[in-house]
């Protein structure tokens, strides 16, 4: 559950973008940090390599406003998404309220998707929560690409069952990157006021 | 929920700021943040005459991941933990030590100020705030109202679109 600071009235969520390498993560965030008024967003804080592969995460605290008094924020972090990376990935998790699992649409990334899925759950199962615990949206993003894989296709192997809302997205130009966070956040601010 | 919640209640919220208040004037050190492990700000304290603090969002995510991957390290090693954390530059110094399995404290200070002297306060500030954050762990779980939900959304759709 989210960290509560009663006597400051704040509400803190955490929302984690999580998925294979190079899918689209950090692209992301870049683009709420775009986007988003300066007075509502604070730093941005990148823990990349040369190359800008996400090393340990990037960071982006969001401030919502105030509810009922309480002033409520989102800190959005991605993981790295390259496989090697994993112990990062395991400790960013760490108190996650919300998921958003970003899937490639590449022709030859469907069992990198498929890998990332498995590994989410994996991690989660590490801390003893199950990945039906905690809200999750799935992105399939990069829907511009040439040969982008369907939908249905990606979801079959991330999502089987259906039990995800779906959004497309094509984060490089914005496509779809609101829409995705609103979801997560409003399952995450539900999920606060039924106390689960 | 993968980490516990920390809720800080009224009395128990002034009495840590109280001791933070203490370490602040024992010490000298600039800043002084209680921030728990998944990288939030529970309190901070600067002093009258630091210089406003850098992005403590910032600070309070970089200290808790930095504390996750230091405890990752130790297991490794065969250490359950390693408590403290010191970072020495130039001009300044962090130093973090473990308030239990729930915090961190993180000190900022000058050179001037011997890291002796803040290490003896921090142990006895962190045996006060670690008592209050267990009587915490008994303490209800906050209750929210369908309205809270209604008004959050409110406020997505005017951020979000």
């Amino acid at each position: 559950m989210s960290t509560i600071n009663f006597a400051a009235r704040e509400i803190n969520c955490k929302i984690v973008y999580y998925g294979p390498g190079m899918s689209g993560k950090t692209t992301n965030l870049k683009h709420v940090f775009s986007k988003v008024p300066p007075h509502l967003r604070g730093e941005m804080v990148s823990l990349a390599t040369e190359d800008e592969r996400t090393l340990f995460f990037d960071f982006l605290p969001l401030d919502l406003g105030t509810v009922q008094g309480f002033k409520t924020r989102f800190h959005l972090y991605t993981v790295p998404g390259q496989v090697f990376y994993n112990a990062s990935r395991k400790l960013i998790l760490r108190g996650v309220d919300g998921i958003v699992f970003v899937a490639d649409s590449a022709p030859n990334r469907l069992r990198a998707n498929a890998e990332s899925m498995r590994n989410l759950r994996e991690n989660l199962a590490e801390y003893g929560i199950d990945v039906r615990d905690v809200p999750i949206v799935l992105q399939v993003n990069k829907r511009d690409i040439e040969g982008a894989l369907p939908v249905e296709m990606i979801r079959a192997v991330v999502d089987p069952k259906k039990e995800l809302q779906l959004f497309e997205a094509t984060a490089h130009t914005g496509n779809g990157v609101f829409e995705t966070l609103k979801s997560v956040s409003r399952l995450v601010l539900d999920r606060l006021s039924q106390n689960k | 929920m993968i980490e516990p919640s920390l809720a800080l209640y009224g009395d128990a919220f002034d009495r840590v700021d109280r001791h933070l208040e203490e370490l602040l004037a024992a010490t000298g050190v600039r800043y002084c943040l209680l921030v728990d492990r998944k990288g939030f700000v529970l309190s901070h304290k600067e002093a009258l005459w630091a210089p406003r603090p850098p992005a403590l969002d910032s600070v309070a995510t970089l200290v808790a991941s930095n504390a996750a991957a230091t405890a990752a390290l130790a297991n490794m090693l065969g250490e359950r933990t390693f408590s403290e954390q010191i970072h020495q530059g130039e001009n300044g110094t962090l130093y973090v030590e473990s308030v239990g399995d729930q915090a961190l404290l993180t000190l900022i200070f000058d050179v001037s100020v011997p890291l002796g002297r803040v290490k003896v306060h921090t142990k006895k500030t962190i045996a006060q705030v670690a008592a209050i954050l267990q009587e915490l762990q008994d303490a209800p779980p906050m209750q929210f109202s369908e309205d809270f939900s209604k008004g959050a959304s409110a406020l997505l759709d005017d951020l979000l679109g």
